[in-house]
């Protein structure tokens, strides 16, 4: 199948909000192995109404990065199943969320996990490894 | 029957079947719990600076580390058992350490309130027996303490709830995202904007005071009328809410005041979070971020997030948690630059950064002790599968004496 190239050269950023959850499947792929293909599966995606993956020009199985003041990554977009009114968008909880989370907190230690600012584009790189995303950790 | 340790509902309706020193079966835990207790596929093993070792040197070594650090500090403990927590208070007393968990960027701040008794709370029975309203808000119990609603609020029958969900119970969820706690509170879902709890609070105080709220006005007098209308009221108060209120609770408490029949419990994740911060509250008045130095001293700098952001530890001994996992990528750097001694029962992405690993036991499985249920209850784990791994308690114990 020959990839659309013209979706890449006009891949705009769109400004997102993202907030974080728990999912019981990705805690039991944690629990399990932590370093394993299913935690990084179910942790690198971001999912996102329907209506706004429309705006975005994404369609689910999308990689994209996702880019905030603190950092980089590359994760799979996902259509939400639920009726989303659309405009923020959800993560789960794991390295991937954190790579782009500020630690700023006005010096009171809990830092905005629920609440991200980060840009959004379409991709042509993998799924930022979880190597790359830990200071110091071997493979 | 034995007790799970896979969240802080702390589950003791276990059955295990054990063949060989090996878990064959277990029967009535959920998803989340039947994976913490089959174990992780990566044991950590002993190593001094990333080189295998045997488990004396390991503890000789991180022993030599805490001795010769200036601002050693000691965190996680939330999935220690409270016998473990007390040793690694009494470590960190010993070494004028500094000593934080994870409650710190999660529950604690409500956790505290319901310890100063600042809210009314009650137990997860008197829940089952008697709550006719529940209300999850910024929780999704589903995912993140599965049985909840099973064992303790919407679904079973109790005492004076003998038609439980059917007719006896209402289950609402107030939350930015329609999680699969809120689909099951069918009729009930409040949807709120990011970061909308405080307003969405202070619009039902105006309904509740008999004012009319500006923010969604037919939907939050019908929630008021609800509420009013309660004899047991119950909210679970999520990390969603705790995050978005922050140290805002005069709210919370305001609220609590207009509503003298609901009840507040925070929803713990961590199987032993609440164990750490009852038994840090014991013994110095605070339930996390406290530094010794033959006083005690509690202060926001000495918050495990803190502390690494300033690179003011040069020396972390990490148990029974994982920061390079669960804090911010910008902050855990420091980490990298320091000795971290890790002791956990699997391999872990900061044990991976670790100058000294220490393997246990994984409590509740393979060694025996007490936990604190998310409502205060004491349970009991116990050791179902005999091995060599040394319990936390048995090596912070040998620590204190290397030290």
């Amino acid at each position: 199948m020959g990839m659309d190239l013209g979706r890449f050269i006009k891949s705009p950023d769109f400004e997102i909000r993202i907030t974080t959850y728990r999912d019981i499947f990705q805690v039991e792929a944690l629990e399990h192995d932590r370093f394993g293909e299913e935690y990084k599966k179910l942790s690198a995606a971001i999912t996102m109404s329907k209506s706004d993956l429309g705006k975005m020009g994404l369609k689910s199985g999308d990689r994209v990065r996702l880019t905030s003041n603190s950092g980089s990554v590359v994760v799979e977009v996902k259509e939400s199943k639920r009726d989303e009114p659309g405009g923020i968008a959800f993560m789960v909880n794991s390295p991937w969320s954190n790579a782009i989370i500020s630690g700023e907190t006005g010096g009171k230690g809990i830092p905005e996990f629920k609440n991200i600012a980060a840009k959004i584009s379409l991709a042509k790189e993998e799924i930022t490894p979880l190597e790359k995303l830990v200071p110091g950790m071997q493979a | 029957m034995v007790t799970c340790t896979g969240c802080a509902l702390l589950c003791d309706d276990i059955e295990i079947v054990v063949e060989n020193g090996r878990i064959k079966e277990i029967r009535n835990a959920c998803r989340r719990g039947t994976s913490r207790m089959k174990g992780c596929v990566n044991r950590l093993i002993p190593s001094i600076y990333q080189k295998p070792s045997d488990i004396d040197s390991a503890i000789r070594k991180a022993a030599e580390i805490l001795k010769s650090a200036k601002s050693p500090m000691l965190f996680g403990f939330s999935n220690s058992t409270c016998e473990a927590q007390v040793r690694g208070i009494g470590l960190a007393r010993k070494l004028n350490a500094m000593i934080d968990d994870t409650s710190s960027f999660c529950q604690g701040m409500l956790i505290e309130k319901v310890l100063q008794k600042k809210f009314r709370t009650c137990s997860l029975e008197d829940a089952r027996n008697r709550a006719d309203v529940l209300i999850y808000w910024g929780s999704d119990a589903q995912d993140s303490q599965p049985r909840h609603l099973s064992r303790f609020s919407y679904f079973p029958r109790g005492e004076s709830r003998q038609r439980g969900y059917e007719e006896d119970r209402i289950a609402i969820a107030i939350d930015v995202r329609e999680s699969n706690t809120a689909k099951i509170c069918k009729g009930h879902f409040y949807r709120i904007p990011l970061k909308g709890d405080r307003e969405f609070i202070l619009a039902l105080i105006d309904a509740l005071s008999g004012k009319v709220p500006s923010y969604d006005t037919k939907k939050i007098l019908e929630l008021a009328g609800i509420l009013k209308k309660a004899e047991f009221g119950m909210v679970f108060a999520g990390i969603g809410l705790t995050y978005s209120i922050k140290e805002d609770t005069g709210v919370l408490l305001t609220l609590g005041d207009l509503l003298p029949n609901f009840h507040i419990m925070p929803m713990v994740g961590h199987y032993n979070m609440r164990g750490f911060n009852e038994s840090l509250f014991r013994e110095t008045g605070f339930v996390n971020r406290v530094k010794f130095n033959g006083n005690v001293i509690h202060e926001d700098k000495y918050s495990i997030l803190e502390i690494l952001k300033e690179k003011r530890t040069d020396a972390l001994l990490v148990i029974g948690a994982d920061p390079l996992l669960s804090l911010p990528g910008t902050v855990v750097k420091h980490l990298s630059a320091i000795p971290v001694i890790c002791i956990d029962p699997c391999t872990t992405l900061t044990s991976k950064i670790a100058a000294v690993t220490i393997p246990c036991a994984v409590s509740g499985v393979e060694s025996d002790g007490t936990a604190v249920r998310m409502d205060g209850e004491v349970i009991k784990l116990s050791k179902v599968v005999e091995n060599n791994y040394a319990s936390d308690e048995i090596i912070l114990n040998r620590l204190m004496e290397a030290v």
